[in-house]
C-alpha cells in the first residue's frame, strides 16, 4: 500500500522533473549567461553619490583622513563601514550608528550585552565597551566590524583618543543645527570668461520648497565703484530642481553681461529661506544693508 | 554530464543574483529532501543534531568513515541527555583598495549545545552556548513542549527567528538586511507546525530595536512546503520599536537537479528607524552546491544588495566560491574567496576576503 503509492508519487515527479529539465535545457545557456552578465553588473556605480552611498549633499561623508573628533570617527567608521547593519529598527542590540542616533545611544549608555559595561565611558576607553566590540577583546560576542576586517591600527587608536578627550559630540551637535551654503557654483571671487547660464547654491539641508520665493535670493550688478546703492537688479528665475532639494537654480532671465556681481539673501521675515525643519539660513558673511551676501563674482566679456 | 551541468548553470538563472552562504546546512536538507528536523534537534535548525544527524554525518557527508562503531560518539550521554558542539578555526586575508591587507589564524568560535528530554518526545530543555573565542555566551536557551501526534510545538526563551535560509554565513546580505541570523536570537515564545511537508513557525519577540527600553515587540513567521526535490517558503517579520516600525519579507527556495542544489532567497525590507525617515532595502540570494564527489563540494555564491530603492546606483554584490572538503567524519576543511564590490568611493565596499577554516564537530 505504502510502497504503492510512493511508486505513483515517484512516477509522477520523475515527469514533472523531465518536462522542467526540457525546458531548463532550452533555456540554460541563455539564462546563465544574462544572469551572471546582469549580476556582475550590478554593483552601482556611485554617481552622485558619497563614500556612504547617500545623495551628495545630504550630509556626512565628507572622508579624508580620521581624526580624533566625532564628526570624523561618524564620517570615517560608523557611518560607511558600522550602518551596514547597525542601522534601522533592526540594529543589532538596537545599537543605531547613524549620525543622526550614534551619540545618543554610545555615551553613557548601557550595553545591551554586557549592561555592567556602557558603551562609551568619556575619558576611560578601556572600561567602554565600543572600544572592547573593536579591539576583539569584549567578553561577549564577535569582534566589530562584524565578519569583515578588523580597523586598522590608526582608526581604533583615533576612537580611543577621543574617548580618553572626554568623548564630546560633533561640533555641530553640540550647537543647535544650522541651515546653511554649503557650496557654489560658481565659487566665490571666480573670474568666469563668457556668460553663464545660472548660478547653484547647494545646502546642507533639503530646502522647504514653501519657502522658496522669487525674492528670497536676489543677483545684483554692482557698479565699478562698488558703493551702496550703486548696484542693479539682475532678472533672475529661481528654482529647485526636483531631483535634488539640496539645491536651489538662480537663472538669469538674459545673459549676464560683463561685470562685478553678488548674490543675496532676503532676511525680511517671511521672505527668508528655511529648511525643511524650517530652520532660516545661517549665513556668516557681511551684507549690504540687512541683506547677507552669500556669493560675489565677475563676469568678463567674450574674446 | 554536459546535460546536467548545463541544467545546473540554467538553475543560477532561475535563482538569480545573489548568493551566499554556507556552510552547508540548508544545502543539505535540499539534497536529502529533508526538513531541517530530521537532523537537527531545533525544528527551524542549527545547532544540535539528532541521531538521524549523526548518523547521516558519519556515513554521507565524509569521503571516508573510519574507525569501528564503537569508536565513534554516538551523540547521547544517557537516553535522556544529548551533547554537540561545534568548533571553527580559521585563517583569513583580508585586502580592500588603498589598505594594506590583513591576514591571521583566529579561533572563530565553540559552540556547545546540550539537551535534556524531560519527558521523552514531548518536554525538553535546549542550550546553545558560545564558549569561545572570550567568555561565555548564551545563543539559544528555551524549553519546548511538543505534540508530536499532531506536529505541533510551542518553545518559550531565547531562540534564532525562523525567515529564510539559515545559512551559515552570518554575513550573507540576506541574513545582514533582514537583521534575522544566529547572531540575532531573541526573547520570546514560538509555535510551530511540522508535517511531512510543510514546516511552519510564528514567533511573538521583543525585536533588535527594543533590546533596551522600547515597548514594541516582533512578530516573525515562515511557512515551508518540502517536497523531495525542491521546496519554496514564505516569510515575513514585523517589528513594532519606538526607533520606527520595520517590515521585512521573504522567499525562498531550493532545487535539487542531479548532483546540484540549487537554493534562492529574495527579501524586501521597509525600515522607519532610519534618520531621514523610511528606507526601503532589498537583497537577493542565489547558492549553488556542487556535490563533486562524496566529501567534496563546491559552493558558488552571488548576493545582490540595494541599500536604498530611492538611491540610483548604490547596489552592491558579492561573489564567493568555497570549496568544502569532509575527509572524515565529523571533520571539514572549507577554503574560499569572497569578493565584495560596490560604489567606487567606498573600499570596505570593494575588499576580498581568501579563507581557510576547520570545523570540527559532534
Ligand atoms: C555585519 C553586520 C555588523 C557590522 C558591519 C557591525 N556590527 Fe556591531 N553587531 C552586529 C551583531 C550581529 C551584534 C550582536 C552580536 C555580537 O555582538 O556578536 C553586534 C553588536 C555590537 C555591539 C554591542 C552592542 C551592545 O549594546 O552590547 C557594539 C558596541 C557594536 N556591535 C559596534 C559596532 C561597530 C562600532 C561597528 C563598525 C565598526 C559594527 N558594530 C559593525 C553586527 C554588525
Amino acid at each position: 500500500m505504502q510502497s504503492a503509492s510512493t511508486g505513483v508519487r515517484g512516477v509522477k515527479l520523475f515527469n514533472e522533473y523531465s518536462s522542467m529539465r526540457a525546458a531548463w535545457c532550452r533555456f540554460a545557456p541563455l539564462g546563465f549567461l544574462g544572469a551572471s552578465l546582469g549580476l556582475a553588473a550590478c554593483a552601482g556605480k556611485g554617481t552622485g553619490l558619497d563614500a556612504n552611498g547617500r545623495p551628495l549633499g545630504s550630509g556626512g561623508g565628507v572622508g579624508g583622513a580620521i581624526t580624533a573628533d566625532f564628526q570624523s570617527i561618524q564620517d570615517n567608521v560608523f557611518t560607511p563601514v558600522c550602518t551596514v547593519c547597525h542601522a534601522g529598527a533592526g540594529a543589532p542590540q538596537g545599537l543605531r550608528l547613524d549620525a543622526a542616533n550614534s551619540f545618543n545611544l554610545l555615551v553613557n549608555v548601557p550595553s545591551t550585552e554586557v549592561p555592567s559595561l556602557v558603551r562609551i565611558r568619556p575619558g576611560d576607553p578601556d572600561n567602554s565597551y565600543l572600544i572592547q566590540k573593536i579591539e576583539g577583546h569584549a567578553s561577549v560576542g564577535a569582534q566589530m566590524p562584524f565578519g569583515g576586517p578588523p580597523l586598522a591600527a590608526d582608526v581604533i587608536a583615533a576612537i580611543r583618543q577621543w574617548v580618553s578627550d572626554g568623548a564630546q559630540p560633533a561640533t555641530a551637535q553640540a550647537a543647535p543645527a544650522v541651515f546653511k551654503v554649503l557650496s557654489t557654483a560658481p565659487a566665490t571671487d571666480d573670474l568666469l570668461i563668457g556668460s553663464l547660464p545660472q548660478v547653484m547654491l547647494a545646502f546642507n539641508q533639503e530646502v522647504d520648497a514653501a519657502s522658496v520665493d522669487q525674492q528670497s535670493l536676489r543677483l545684483e550688478r554692482v557698479a565699478a565703484t562698488g558703493e551702496a546703492g550703486s548696484s542693479e537688479l539682475v532678472l533672475a528665475k529661481l528654482s529647485l530642481p526636483a531631483p535634488n532639494p539640496h539645491a536651489l537654480l538662480l537663472t538669469p532671465l538674459s545673459p549676464l553681461q560683463p561685470g562685478h556681481y553678488r548674490v543675496l539673501a532676503h532676511t525680511a521675515p517671511g521672505l527668508e529661506l528655511a529648511d525643511i525643519n524650517s530652520r532660516p539660513l545661517t549665513l556668516n558673511s557681511s551684507g549690504v544693508g540687512d541683506d547677507p551676501v552669500i556669493l560675489e563674482f565677475d563676469v568678463a566679456g567674450d574674446q | 554530464m554536459r546535460v546536467k551541468v548545463a541544467m545546473a548553470l540554467s538553475a543560477v538563472a532561475v535563482w538569480l543574483c545573489a548568493t551566499q552562504t554556507a556552510r552547508a546546512e540548508p544545502y543539505l536538507a535540499v539534497q536529502g529532501g529533508y526538513e531541517c528536523s530530521t537532523c537537527h534537534v531545533n525544528p527551524t535548525g542549527g545547532g544540535l543534531r539528532n541521531d538521524f544527524g549523526l548518523v547521516y554525518a558519519q556515513n554521507v557527508l565524509p569521503a571516508q568513515t573510519i574507525g569501528g562503531p564503537d569508536a565513534v560518539w554516538g551523540g547521547k550521554l544517557t537516553e535522556f541527555l544529548r551533547l554537540g558542539g561545534d568548533l571553527r578555526a580559521n585563517w583569513t586575508r583580508n585586502e580592500a583598495p588603498k589598505s594594506p591587507s590583513q591576514q591571521k589564524f583566529a579561533l572563530d568560535q565553540v559552540r556547545l549545545y546540550g539537551q535534556i528530554s524531560m519527558i521523552r518526545d514531548r518536554l525538553s530543555l535546549y542550550v546553545d552556548e558560545q564558549v569561545a573565542p572570550n567568555s561565555a555566551q548564551n545563543l539559544e536557551a528555551y524549553v519546548r513542549y511538543s505534540d508530536p501526534a499532531h506536529g505541533w510545538y510551542v518553545k518559550g526563551g531565547k531562540f534564532y527567528l525562523p525567515f529564510g535560509w539559515r545559512l551559515q554565513d552570518q554575513t550573507a546580505f540576506v541574513r545582514e538586511v533582514t537583521g534575522i541570523s544566529m547572531t540575532t536570537p531573541d526573547q520570546g515564545v514560538e509555535l510551530g507546525y511540522e508535517t511531512l511537508r510543510w514546516s511552519a513557525q510564528v514567533a511573538v519577540t521583543n525585536g533588535a530595536a527594543n533590546a533596551q527600553s522600547g515597548s514594541g515587540h516582533q512578530v516573525t513567521g515562515q511557512v515551508v512546503f518540502v517536497q523531495p526535490r525542491w521546496r519554496v517558503g514564505l516569510a515575513a517579520s514585523q517589528t513594532q520599536a519606538d526607533a520606527g516600525n520595520r517590515r521585512v519579507a521573504g522567499v525562498f527556495a531550493g532545487l535539487r537537479t542531479g548532483p546540484i542544489v540549487w537554493l534562492g532567497e529574495a527579501d524586501l525590507v521597509s525600515d522607519e528607524g532610519y534618520p531621514e525617515g523610511k528606507r526601503k532595502l532589498g537583497s537577493l540570494l542565489g547558492e549553488a552546491d556542487w556535490n563533486l564527489a562524496k566529501g567534496h563540494n563546491l559552493k558558488l555564491t552571488a548576493e545582490y544588495y540595494e541599500p536604498d530603492r530611492n538611491v540610483g546606483e548604490d547596489q552592491q554584490t558579492r561573489w564567493s566560491l568555497l570549496y568544502e572538503y569532509t575527509p572524515i567524519q565529523f571533520l571539514e576543511l572549507r577554503a574560499g574567496y569572497r569578493r565584495y564590490r560596490g560604489i567606487p568611493q567606498n573600499d570596505a565596499q570593494n575588499r576580498r576576503l581568501t579563507f581557510i577554516e576547520l570545523h570540527g564537530y559532534f
